[in-house]
């Protein structure tokens, strides 16, 4: 029986109405209040240093925990209290505590470029001396040497991201804005993944009111399993990290490698299995086609390509028996991967590119002959802004944008920044709020757009790689907008708690980081991940910013033109391939994501898919199943963030107590 | 259509892997066939969503 040709775009909604299990609430109402802004703004301040921490020791912030934890004391609070929780009020506490405890780590960078500019990597490869004032303070300026963000040395750099921050929301804010009201209210696009994001807010909510539903115990499941899961993967560690000097890992973190153990039939071959179990639910979240296809291409590239193909022809040649998955990682991507790679990337560009150009054409005729065309008509009570504002902000964000890039790299040419900001970037938003608006998830995106920018226009200081460029896209925001309709926010009370909220993140977020390095030098023993990170991140970021400079650095060498095209050409005869063959077209997303990879990392996934799929869904019913999935995820992330918030907190104090040796 | 777009994406195959085995995967060879192959994944991807786009008006029209 010949096989039903299916569109990539039916393909994906299809997908997608899974989790649609209900059509949103057209009833808006405020969702700010005092106790929602101090609320936020009291966890997400009391969790901003433990985050800002947890980032430099671990690697890992937590931070996309504070927020549920914000919710959950807040609904606990209302219950006690005899009083409910909106629904609109608790999704705008998850987004006004995510941006309270976020706000810290904005201000990173000036961190690691007063490292940077003083590292040896810096100086070898002759970049220190011209990294721009307007990023960091010279490497011996008295801000930089006593680690105080508060020293007048810092006001420049400073200044300009405080500059940029208020031009960037301009721009976002209205350039989001204006996308949603042309692909969700004109076009109509059903963005289907926006449904997830909303059920979070509306799980917790119901456990406000009189009635508890079926949300509330998949919740609680989750997060009893992320409490038992997060005790065991990061509690046990960093509790015995505190009081001893080797923590104690009942699994090992991240990984445990058997690449040494394979490499008697494979080599050049990388097996790590990762250790994170938590991964088993992004497994029943994502489409299981997707999972199988990544988890088997990988196994044919590191068992049978890469030991019998590359390695047998000498392409992988600087690999040597008893290197671990870092080492053979490493040379496997510098003598083939990483060029491979480049290809690959171009070909999701032009495929992406292929399947969205025809879309802009499609919806547009198909509704026109309908007679479903809809309008820019908003419904009552939204909250809605006038166009016309929203594009003289946009338009006055944008210019001063242009102007301060001008400002900061006056010798880089003008008409790559206008045609940047007046050009690429409404025609890259709207391409990408329309793929969000059918798929859920961006498909256009050109790869080492920077990089050919800066070969295009001849430009050769190395400031151009400091600055930012007006290449933005506003189309992946668009959903955002999309979910405050779904729960019922209005977007004015929305856009009111940002704005009321960003000043006082702006300063304290600063204050807070300065403490912390006061502290103790970043890196140092005190923060081990920074340690031992850092020095290997400063000499990628050399090595990338120098890679133009002239034509004999390291990166360049590693780039093959034929491997490259190879990537490329081989990724599009696979697409074209299932195309002609019928097949769908998430194969090509499984098997491009899975190729040269690392199957030892997707082994926890691909339980968690065999267990959705085989069992799950026999257990409980596709569409029930589904509809547990994302207050599942939510539960887990919350439980496991609340062990994470609560280890942080137990060595924060044991690093404040002095141990006297008397 | 769907047919002529079928072969372009075949003869693309093709030669990209002719390129491999004979022509010592030289990148010009590769790219030649990349060109053919985005030819015919463009028109595939045409011709599938404006295909669509007259069916369910046709569709519509016969209600």
């Amino acid at each position: 029986m010949a096989r039903e040709r299916i569109s990539q775009a039916d393909e994906w909604q299809a997908w997608a109405q899974r989790y649609d299990i209900e059509g949103g609430i057209r009833t808006f109402e405020s969702g700010l209040t005092v106790k929602v802004f101090v609320g936020a703004l009291f966890v997400g301040l009391l969790m901003m240093p433990g985050s800002i921490y947890l980032s430099y020791v671990s690697g890992q912030s937590g931070a996309e925990a504070a927020p549920w934890v914000a919710v959950i004391l807040f609904t606990e609070l209302a219950r006690r209290s005899f009083t409910t929780a909106r629904r609109q009020e608790l999704y705008m506490l998850l987004g006004l505590t995510g941006a309270a405890v976020g706000s810290g780590m904005q201000y990173r960078n000036f961190i690691w470029y007063a490292y940077f500019v003083n590292t040896p990597q810096a100086a070898s490869y002759e970049i220190a001396d011209k990294i721009p004032a307007w990023i960091v303070p010279a490497g011996d300026s008295v801000g930089v040497l006593t680690r105080s963000l508060l020293h007048p040395d810092w006001f420049l750099p400073i200044a300009i991201y405080l500059a940029g921050k208020l031009l960037g929301t301009l721009r976002f804010v209205s350039g989001q804005y204006i996308l949603f009201r042309l692909t969700a209210d004109l076009e109509r696009l059903p963005y289907p993944m926006a449904p997830i994001s909303a059920q979070g807010a509306t799980a917790l909510a119901e456990t406000t009111g009189k009635e508890e539903t079926w949300r509330w115990q998949v919740f609680s499941i989750g997060s009893m399993a992320g409490l038992i899961w997060g005790f065991l993967y990061i509690g046990v560690p960093s509790l015995t990290g505190v009081m001893m000097s080797q923590p104690i890992e009942i699994l090992k973190i991240p990984w445990i490698d058997f690449t040494q153990s394979i490499e008697g039939f494979a080599p050049t071959g990388v097996f790590a299995f990762r250790t994170d179990f938590g991964q088993m639910l992004i497994g029943f979240v994502m489409p299981f086609p997707i999972i199988m296809t990544e988890f088997l291409t990988a196994m044919a590239s590191q068992f049978i390509l890469n030991p019998q193909i590359l390695y047998r022809y000498d392409i992988l040649y600087q690999w040597t028996p008893g290197l671990d998955v870092r080492g053979a990682g490493l040379f496997n991507g510098l003598d083939f991967w990483i060029s491979y790679g480049m290809g690959k990337s171009f070909s999701l560009a032009l495929v992406g590119m292929a399947a969205s150009i025809p879309m802009l054409f499609k919806l547009r005729k198909s509704q026109k002959r309908a007679g479903e065309r809809g309008s820019f008509a908003t419904p009552p009570n939204r909250g809605d802004f006038p166009i016309w504002l929203m594009g003289a902000m946009w338009l006055i964000g944008m210019a001063g944008f242009v102007w301060l890039i001008h400002w900061m790299v006056p010798n880089f040419p003008l008409s790559f920044l206008l045609g940047y900001a007046f050009l690429y970037t409404p025609i890259n938003s709207y391409i990408t709020a329309r793929t969000f608006g059918v798929l859920g998830r961006d498909l256009f995106e050109i790869p080492y757009l920077h990089e050919i920018t800066f070969i295009l226009s001849r430009y050769e200081e190395i400031d151009i790689w400091f600055a930012p460029l007006p290449d933005e896209d506003y189309g992946r925001g668009t959903q955002s907008w999309r979910v405050l309709e779904l729960t019922g926010t209005t977007f004015t009370s929305n856009l009111a708690g940002t704005l009321l909220i960003m000043p006082i993140l702006l300063v304290s977020g600063i204050v807070v980081l300065h403490f912390i390095w006061q502290i103790a030098p970043i890196p140092s023993a005190q923060y081990p991940f920074a340690q031992m990170m850092w020095p290997i991140n400063a000499t990628n970021e050399c090595l990338w910013k120098t890679s133009l400079r002239d034509g004999n650095s390291q990166m360049l060498q590693a780039i093959r033109g034929d491997y490259v095209a190879a990537g490329f050409t081989s990724s599009l005869a696979i697409y074209g391939m299932l195309w002609v063959f019928k097949l769908p077209s998430m194969w090509y997303y499984g098997i491009i994501g899975g190729i040269g990879a690392d199957p030892g990392g997707m082994m926890t996934r691909l339980l968690g898919a065999v267990i959705g799929r085989f069992y799950m869904i026999k257990r409980f019913g596709m569409r029930r199943w589904y509809m547990f999935n994302p207050v599942l995820a939510a539960g887990f992330a919350c439980g496991v963030g609340l062990i994470g918030m609560g280890t942080v907190a137990i060595a924060l104090v044991s690093r404040a107590v002095i141990v006297k040796p008397f | 259509m769907e047919k002529l777009a079928s072969l372009i994406i075949i003869l693309g195959s093709g030669l990209w892997l002719f390129s491999i085995i004979a022509l010592e995967a030289r990148w010009q060879w590769q790219m030649l066939s990349a060109l053919v192959l985005t030819i015919g994944i463009f028109w595939a991807h045409f011709w599938e969503e404006l295909r669509d786009t007259d069916e369910e008006s046709e569709d519509s029209n016969d209600e």
